[in-house]
């Protein structure tokens, strides 16, 4: 039971991770039906990016005070969005109109663009997170054990979902975004302009991206240049187990998938966790292709 | 008329290369000998992808069931290498066959990601040495020398004769296949599968065969593969494999013979030239597919719609 436990917070601290990034992969898919495969380099450019500011701010001495730690999680932000957005407009905008797969092949270049910029830039070994980033208090429960950072983790996650949540679905512009995800054409004939949209979408991903991504930073305490493609798989995949372009889909499906990930890990074999994950999901894309809240994608002719 | 004199050329070509070991180096010739295997794989990516347009990012995985099926019989059970082709073929086209059975009702994108989930699955069972056979992350060494009629073929010319017939049989083969019903059912499929469906056309079925006869012709490059290296391992078919051999077929062109040949001497041949750019090479390579598929959405040398 306390393994069980364990597992569980241990599951849930990746899956709100994994549903950081998934929002990204969701909301450009639901707009442009594009696989955004740089998506998962970018959440990880944010982490180097972070150990950057907080290596360079606080020295090699001591914890870095709370200041650092949110200067880097801001710079962060800053910086990926505008990758998202510079992103958007070389690789993906010329290619709108062009066949499908041309957009996908050029994603996978952005993809390797990214992270051998970041290994050419930063380096190719693991980097190391300093410690104390985040406060080293923890909580024993009997034999199970939760640490601050993954209460900070969990928190924030589910805050800045549910900001998004509230901003999708209850402003004006959010109604632009999911008029834009059901009928590009239809939504540009009532006045809303799509080139917005879709830039709008390329800043909120990437920027929830590379919260996701210095939180595996500060969690793991590593960094390494190509870490990106596993997570962003991680990610895309629980887009797609919640229903792809519906964006409360990809914050349960990230949720279901770090807890069933970490469940797999504790009780089936840690070796075979990956194999496992996509076992699943090629179990679900057998049995209910469209996700479990099902998927919500813009008809484009 | 345009297509035969294309096809003429083509072969000229093709025996033009058959001479390159009489004058070319030793090093240019197992660059030309890995080009035919590639270009062989590459083709067969293209049935499933560029042909059948179904998304594969997996293919990397039938190309390399065949090599491990040659490198397992000829190393523990002592077959010899030309034996184990047709076993490669018809191994990786049942897998292949397998696999898509459940797969091919799903729409693109889902197939894509269904692809690289089998591409990663395969790789996890080669290194973790399921069943024993497999050798691991180190694979398996010492393949043998293929024998042709008692005559051992251990030189690099005798190998680079071998890859570049398999690669005129994979041509013929293709532009075959561009003649025949088949191919004409495939470009259907992929141009309108509700249309093609009314007309009497069982989509499932002719998905299946895409996907077994891609991941057949793999298979025997696999065979090559294996024999020109003399080893193998999992590294050589891993999801970067497929993310190329994919790239290769829409850089190139999409059921593009010439198209699909180009695109393997930019994205496998050139590579291996510029080697000393070392750790820039995949950074120009990500900007060069961005750069390409900008420029030629359409593949540099894509497909002529011409009338039947």
């Amino acid at each position: 039971m306390d393994i069980f436990l364990q597992q569980l917070i241990n599951g849930l601290t990746v899956g709100s991770i994994y549903a950081l990034i998934a929002l990204g992969y969701t909301m450009v898919y639901g707009i442009l039906r594009l696989i955004n495969f740089a998506h998962g380099d970018l959440a990880i450019l944010g982490a180097f990016i972070g150990l950057t500011v907080i290596t360079g701010l606080a020295g090699s001495g001591g914890a870095p005070a709370n200041w650092i730690v949110i200067v880097a999680f801001v710079l962060a932000v800053l910086v990926v969005a505008i990758a998202g957005v510079l992103l958007e407009f070389t690789a993906y905008r010329p290619l709108r109109n062009a066949h499908r797969l041309s957009a996908v092949v050029s994603a996978l270049g952005a993809s390797m663009f990214i992270q051998n910029g970041i290994m050419l830039i930063w380096s190719p070994q693991t980097l190391t997170f300093p410690e104390g980033i985040m406060p080293q208090t923890t909580y024993n429960f009997g034999s199970v054990v939760i640490s601050a950072t993954q209460i900070f983790i969990v928190t924030v996650s589910l805050l800045l979902m549910l900001a998004l949540y509230l901003y999708v679905n209850k402003t004006r512009f959010g109604t632009a975004i999911r008029a834009a995800a059901i009928d590009q054409d239809a939504a540009r004939l009532m006045g809303i302009n799509v080139n917005k949209v879709i830039t709008s979408v390329f800043i909120l991903g990437p920027a929830l991206g590379a919260i996701g991504g210095l939180f595996i930073g500060v969690y793991y305490r590593q960094a390494v240049f190509d870490m990106g493609w596993i997570y962003g798989l991680n990610a895309f995949i629980a887009a797609i187990i919640g229903g792809i372009g519906n964006i409360p889909g990809a914050m349960i499906g990230g949720l279901l998938l770090g807890l069933f990930s970490s469940l797999a890990s504790g009780y089936i074999s840690s070796t075979w966790q990956q194999a496992i994950v996509f076992g699943l999901l090629i179990l679900i894309l057998m049995v209910r292709p469209t996700g479990i809240l099902g998927e919500r994608v813009a008809d484009k002719v | 008329m345009k297509l035969s004199v294309n096809r003429n050329i083509g072969a000229v070509v093709w025996i033009a290369g058959l001479l390159v070991p009489l004058v070319a180096s030793n090093s240019w010739i197992s660059i030309l000998s890995i080009f035919a295997i590639y270009a062989v794989v590459a083709l067969s990516t293209d049935v499933v992808l560029g042909r059948a347009g179904m998304y594969d990012m997996g293919h990397a995985v039938y190309f390399g069931v065949g090599a491990y099926v040659t490198a397992i019989l000829n190393v523990q059970y002592g077959v010899p290498i030309l034996w184990t082709m047709p076993i490669a073929v018809v191994v990786a086209a049942i897998v292949g066959m397998v696999l898509a059975a459940p797969m091919v009702k799903l729409r693109g994108d889902y197939l894509l990601v269904a692809t690289i989930g089998f591409n990663e699955i395969f790789r996890m069972i080669l290194i973790n040495d399921v069943g024993g056979v497999t050798g691991g992350p180190d694979g398996i060494f010492g393949i043998g020398v293929p024998s042709v009629f008692g005559y051992s073929i251990s030189s690099q010319e005798g190998l680079f004769v071998l890859n570049w017939l398999l690669l005129g049989i994979a041509l013929v083969l293709m532009n075959n296949l561009d003649k025949s019903r088949l191919g004409r059912v495939f470009r259907y499929l992929k141009e309108d599968e509700l249309a093609a469906t009314t007309l009497g056309v069982n989509a499932r079925y002719y998905k299946i065969l895409a996907f077994g006869l891609g991941a057949g012709l793999a298979g025997a490059a696999g065979t090559l593969f294996a024999t020109q290296l003399a080893t193998v391992s999992p590294s050589a078919f891993v999801f970067m494999e497929s993310v190329t051999l994919f790239a290769i077929v829409i850089v190139g062109g999409q059921a593009s013979i010439p198209g699909v040949l180009l695109g393997t001497v930019l994205m496998f041949v050139v590579p291996q030239v510029f080697r000393d750019l070392a750790e820039y090479r995949y950074l120009v390579f990500g900007l060069a597919m961005i750069v390409v598929m900008v420029l030629r959405p359409q593949g540099i040398w894509p497909r002529r719609n011409r009338p039947e």
